[in-house]
């Protein structure tokens, strides 16, 4: 495949985020290309390593362990995205809020962290993002940063790509899609919808993710739970929806599709202070888009 | 910032009826060259003895497929592997850089064949399109190549890269530099 520069389309996957981080540049030579591919790479890389609820070692470890007790000092990058949730919280009034963690541990969707505990009551009201860079919990916590990192790491490697002087990239982790560049970019959504027709979106410059409860319900005590939590009632949104954002941003794509899959309808406000917009299906109602495309960011 | 929601129908489409829809990233060649930039390769391929793949098994939890190893020698130090797991429904071919050490310097996928939606991975789903070509507008597998929605696992890679290193601390590590 050529590009419209002439220089070859250069594609390459790896496997982070617990997922298939691909990244596709046009518009550089080979050579150059596949160095900013392997910084963008190592940019995903670092996120990975610092916002995993798994790795013992992880920023989001060593803050479930002891911000509660002290202040822990973090990456920039953990900490910019604390600030990114926090700003999510505060406008869904606490739908969107990574102090789920306690809940998708107790629905076995996250394993236990060894060491430190959880005192129930907390929120995302509980994080304080200290002037210094440290971070501090006012109760102790479990955050999880699984419904925002996957994100901000495809902003951040989308960001690299640009810097490299990419005329046009995609970068998808797991379906969390960047597309940087005037031309299109179509992408299908796997909607669960009728199979007689695909939803496609075409994009360009903006961002798309989507969330779905649909693959990774399962039972517990009777109750079919999916892996998102509504942060204000602590229940799993509904598990049948499935629910796309497009917005400037991955990082805003991919938070906001947590509070439309719990919010539905009513998170029209919210998209639109974010400048973002919405596809949601259900096989009861269909297609509904809900738009909020003003103010962006 | 653009973005445009369409319904495309899929009758108006060419589906090929190939064994997958496959997204070529690298050759073996190429990720040689990107995981070891300016070294050349000497290839070797190692037979794992019933021994070795008891050894391997225990040692990683992760079951061995293939007792046949794809492995090259690299110049400027460390191992290249060519392997392939099992995904959900089709094989994904990867490869992975180890240095001297031993320690992982990089894993690339070379091939992913499961990027579409279960409905468009099922042969049975996509035999019905086959021959349907008058009034194609639109090419599944070169006009979409990013499907949002469904959440790749990629468990199967980061157990087979386990696996790897397993491999190399019982065979390749004594098999000699």
């Amino acid at each position: 495949m050529k590009s419209f520069s002439n220089n070859p389309v250069v594609e390459r996957a790896q496997p982070w985020l617990g997922t298939l981080v691909s990244i596709r540049v046009e518009g550089l030579p080979a050579s150059l290309a596949h160095r900013a591919i392997d910084a963008a790479f190592a940019e995903v890389a670092t996120v990975h390593r610092l916002m995993s609820f798994h790795q013992e070692d992880s920023d989001i470890s060593r803050l479930n362990r002891h911000a509660g007790c002290k202040p822990v000092a973090v990456h920039p990058h953990t900490f910019e995205v604390l600030r990114w949730a926090l700003r999510f919280s505060s406008c869904s009034k606490g739908c969107f809020d990574v102090s789920v963690g306690a809940e998708l541990v107790d629905w076995k969707f996250l394993p236990r962290p060894s060491g430190g505990t959880c005192e129930p009551g907390g929120s995302w009201r509980d994080i304080k993002l200290r002037s210094d860079g440290s971070v501090v919990f006012h109760r102790s916590l479990w955050i999880d940063l699984g419904g925002i990192a996957k994100g901000y790491a495809v902003d951040r490697a989308s960001e690299i790509l640009n810097s490299w002087g990419a005329r046009r990239s995609v970068v998808n982790a797991g379906g969390d899609i960047r597309v940087n560049g005037q031309k299109a970019e179509r992408i299908a959504l796997d909607a669960g919808s009728p199979t007689n027709t695909l939803p496609v979106l075409e994009l360009s410059d903006c961002s798309v993710a989507s969330s779905t409860g649909r693959r990774h319900r399962r039972l517990h005590h009777g109750r079919l739970l999916g892996p998102h939590v509504d942060g204000i009632t602590r229940c799993p949104a509904p598990t049948a929806r499935f629910v796309c954002v497009v917005a400037k941003s991955c990082v805003v794509a991919d938070s906001l599709t947590k509070v439309v899959m719990a919010d539905g309808e009513k998170s029209r406000e919210v998209l639109r202070r974010f400048g973002a917009s919405a596809h949601l299906y259900d096989s009861q109602v269909g297609w509904r888009y809900l738009a909020g495309e003003s103010n962006q960011p | 910032m653009r973005a445009k929601f369409l319904l495309l129908p899929l009758e108006a489409m060419v589906v090929f009826a190939g064994p997958a829809f496959a997204t070529v990233y690298l050759t073996i060649e190429q990720a040689q060259s990107v995981l070891f930039p300016n070294a050349t390769f000497q290839p070797r391929t190692i037979t794992l003895t019933e021994e070795q793949v008891k050894s391997i098994e225990r040692a990683s939890g992760v079951h061995v497929l293939n007792k046949q190893i794809r492995v090259w020698r690299v110049s400027t130090g460390g191992w290249f592997i060519a392997d392939e797991v099992v995904g959900k429904h089709e094989f994904i071919p990867f490869a992975v850089g180890l240095d001297d050490q031993g320690a992982v310097k990089g894993v690339e996928i070379l091939e992913y064949r499961e990027a579409y939606g279960d409905q468009i991975r099922n042969p049975n789903w996509r035999q019905q399109f086959v021959g349907r070509q008058p009034g194609a507008r639109l090419r599944l597998e070169k006009d979409i190549r990013n499907i949002s929605g469904a959440t790749l696992s990629c468990k199967h890679v980061t157990d087979g890269v386990t696996r790897l290193l397993a491999t190399y601390e019982i065979v390749l590590k004594q098999s000699g530099r």
